[in-house]
């Protein structure tokens, strides 16, 4: 490290908030998205770490887990919780959303009982004006004793007025103690655990009224430091206390609690917020659709396909080359194939590989770089402006607010495969790419739903898979490529449906289970900011050019590697003396019950097994062994029929998405019975699948 | 006289009630707490097709409850 660097003062600022106040949003600002990601010690929560220099000071920014509340009942609290406790930042933002402040309002007040130095920053508030909602912060700002700074991170104001606060109170610290809220009838209670941990003091290293709050809410975590340091008959009399509680008042303690922190707030905020009413908007009206019994799944559906159409036609000029070709326009069809974004990254690629010939010739290192490196790299780089124009349609529909409408559109649908809403989230990410899909599964709040979602997820057909059955289809002639694709997406919803209703039976004959239900929050709708979506974007790109970069690169020397050597590593021209083949043949016979035989198995097996690596390199090892440019003349060289292009894409599709997927399945659920079942499960159903597909084909 | 007290899920779209209590226990009941649906709290209903999940407006949020949810949250309509 620079000298320079360290002498500068460091000031770690946390910064937490409720789901959707804007987190993210106003992380990314304060960073300029120099984020450093890694995990919370112990779990696989992901860890955001960014530095900002201001003023000569380093601001160390910790993006904290977005939570409710601070009651330690999910991982998410707890190491929020943990983090503010035992790392004490120099400064805690606790973030309120300005359009909502009643409700969110909720964490800043807990964060205020416990911690001192906070600042409660108010985001959005380039849209309260607009709501008619009007506060005033400098009154907030006296009540509560804190400073209370108002930001927007779509225009950037007050984000400099941000900074200089968090410098101040880093200097000056915050509220000599933590905030004492008023619970009424509850304080005797309170008074007497607090009396009882006072005796004990220099034990406890937290707040005291904040712990004896927190005990007679019910506190699992505290009630084990409890016990541990000042031993079981200690927190059996606090427990009595609680439980006096709950046959005085005939409630429960935690309800009490909540109820009087609502009606603090509710005092607190009383000429602070002036709502001004101004009707709802038109944009919301039109959401209001989505909350039909049949319009809204159709709306929903709808809007999905649209935006898979579309991003498809760009790319590809799928389907618009199939519909002019059809209405008798071939000449047109073809400039549209090759003027997408798709045809002329191939086109560069193709020109790339024959100037190279022509300056390289023949040699094992021409064959290495032009049919290894640029064969395989090339034909998977032809789809990144798919994937940066799906990941665009995934971003507009989550930044708008629609995401959440989609989900309680669905919502009914979805019980019938024992799904709630909550699954349409991670469902509509997996199209992108399985593995934050399966992390995102997080926010499902029935475990076991959670579990049936991680075991299912890997059946909804990412980019990369999008990316092969593209492929495959192209190789097909007009109409049938356009109904393969269709084939193959319904082949995994249905596979997708079928399991999860299979899993949620047994789940239910286990006793384990009861309806999958909603509870989710409907964020205003409102247009996407550009700079947001670009973000997620740019976050997809990046991970495709690396992936492509690292080990889809790899991935193709390999190949190219097992497809050039015979076991006895003597280079040859005639891939079915290689090492590939010798592999591959091992496996081929499962595929003879399609008809493929010789050349054509081993090949295609060889594909399968790259392909559980990672999916896009099904078409590199296509192409690498044929010595074909693309996959849809490697698959025509292998001669397949239209019948067995669509039994593969069938088993290509349903069998494990990839390594990094079935990793990220392994530390979520932390069970190796559960990721084997998976793998089990898929490839049985992918086998069967492309069985089906095969005899109904033949049939037709 | 007291108004009768109902389940949420039989309240028709623009009626207000106040949340008298929630039956039941466990995860669901703490997030209801959370997200602000404590007892004594005035809930707006926007939507109720009478099957399927509702929308309730609740300190100024829209939130979308299941119908086996709502069905434990007893509430005095005003
Ligand atoms: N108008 C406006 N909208 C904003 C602003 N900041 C964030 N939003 C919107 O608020 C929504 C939530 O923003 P996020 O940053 O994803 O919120 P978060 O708190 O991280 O939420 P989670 O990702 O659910 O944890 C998004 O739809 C944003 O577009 C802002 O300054 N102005």
């Amino acid at each position: 490290m620079e000298n320079n660097d360290t002498a500068k003062k460091e000031i770690v600022v946390g910064v937490a908030g409720q789901p959707n106040v804007g987190k993210s949003t106003l992380f990314n600002v304060l960073t300029g998205r120099r984020v450093h990601v890694a995990n919370w010690p112990g779990v696989t929560v992901e860890k955001h770490e960014g530095i900002r220099e201001y003023m000569g000071y380093r601001l160390r920014f910790i993006d904290l887990p977005g939570i409710y509340g601070f009651s330690a009942t999910t991982i998410e609290e707890k190491i929020a919780r943990r983090f503010i406790l035992e790392e004490k930042p120099d400064v805690l933002l606790v973030l309120v959303d300005s359009i909502n402040p009643e409700r969110t309002m909720y964490l800043a007040i807990q964060a205020l009982e416990m911690y001192t130095r906070v600042i409660i920053v108010f985001t959005k508030i380039d849209e309260t004006h607009a709501r008619g909602i009007h506060i005033n912060y400098e009154a907030l700002n006296r009540r509560l004793g804190v400073p209370v700074v108002a930001v927007s991170s779509a225009t950037g104001q007050g984000i400099n007025e941000l900074l200089d606060k968090i410098v101040e109170v880093a200097s000056s610290g915050g509220r000599r103690k933590p905030l004492r809220i008023d619970y009424g009838e509850l304080e005797p209670f309170i008074l007497s655990v607090e009396q009882v941990l006072e005796k004990n003091d220099s034990k406890i290293k937290y707040p005291i009224r904040w712990v004896s709050i927190r005990l007679l809410e019910g506190d699992r975590e505290l009630e084990e430091y409890v016990r541990r340091m000042l031993g079981e008959k200690v927190l059996i009399d606090i427990l009595k206390t609680r439980e006096e509680i709950r046959r005085i008042f005939h409630r429960s303690p935690e309800e009490l609690f909540a109820q009087k922190r609502f009606e603090y707030i509710e005092k607190l905020l009383r000429g602070v917020v002036v709502r001004v009413h101004v009707g709802i908007t038109r944009r919301e009206r039109i959401t209001r659709y989505f909350y039909h019994p049949w319009l809204g799944p159709f709306l929903s559906i709808f809007t999905l396909i649209i935006v898979f159409l579309v991003a498809f036609s760009i790319n590809t000029g799928f389907p618009l080359n199939v519909i002019l070709a059809d209405l008798g326009y071939p000449g047109l069809a073809e400039a549209v194939e090759n003027y997408s974004l798709g045809g002329l990254i191939e086109a560069g690629f193709n020109a790339l590989s024959n100037y190279l010939y022509s300056i390289m010739g023949e040699s094992i290192i021409s064959s290495l770089v032009i049919n290894g490196i640029i064969g395989g790299v090339g034909a998977v780089a032809v789809f990144l402006p798919l994937i940066m124009m799906v990941a665009f349609f995934l971003a507009v529909l989550e930044d708008s607010g629609l995401s959440p409408r989609i989900a309680v559109s669905l919502h009914n649908w979805l019980t019938r495969i024992g799904v709630s809403g909550h699954a349409v989230f991670p469902m509509l990410l997996g199209f992108g790419c399985n593995v934050p899909a399966v992390m995102s599964t997080r926010a499902v709040p029935d475990p076991r739903e959670r579990i049936r979602l991680i075991m299912t997820i890997p059946f909804i057909p990412c980019q990369a898979r999008l990316v092969v059955i593209l492929a495959f289809a192209s190789a097909l002639s007009g109409l049938s490529g356009a109904l393969l694709i269709l084939y193959g997406y319904v082949a995994a919803f249905i596979a997708f449906s079928l399991v999860n209703r299979s899993l949620y039976w047994i789940d239910k004959k286990r006793g384990r289970v009861s309806e999958p239900e909603l509870l989710l929050e409907l964020p205003p709708i409102h247009k996407p900011i550009p700079r947001v979506v670009w973000w997620h974007v740019w976050d997809s790109t990046k991970h495709f050019l690396k992936k492509a970069g690292t080990i889809i690169f790899l991935l193709s020397i390999l190949i190219w590697f097992l497809t050039s050597y015979t076991p006895s590593l003597t280079y040859t021209g005639d891939p079915s003396q290689t090492i590939g083949a010798y592999l591959a043949r091992l496996f081929a016979p499962f595929l003879y019950p399609i008809g493929l035989r010789g050349d054509q198995a081993w090949i295609i097996a060889f594909a399968l097994i790259i392909g559980f690596v990672a999916k896009e390199s099904v078409i590199s090892a296509l192409t690498i062994t044929t010595g074909a440019d693309t996959a849809r003349d490697a698959l025509r060289l292998l001669k397949l029929t239209d019948v067995q292009i669509a039994s593969i894409t069938v088993f290509m599709i349903l069998y494990v998405p990839c390594m990094a997927t079935l990793a990220v399945m392994l530390s979520e659920t932390r069970s190796w019975k559960i990721v084997l079942a998976s793998i089990g499960i898929m490839l049985s159903i992918a086998y069967v699948g492309m069985l089906f597909t095969y005899m109904i084909g033949l049939l037709l | 006289m007291q108004k009768p007290l109902l389940t949420l899920d039989t309240l028709p779209p623009g009626s207000n009630a106040k949340i008298v209590s929630i039956s039941g226990s466990g995860g669901w009941v703490y997030r209801l707490y959370q997200m602000g649906l404590t007892p004594g709290t005035i809930v707006t209903v926007i939507v109720n097709y009478g099957a399927g999940p509702l929308v309730v407006r609740v300190r100024g949020v829209d939130i979308s409850l299941g119908r086996g949810i709502a069905r434990r949250i007893i509430v005095e309509p005003l």
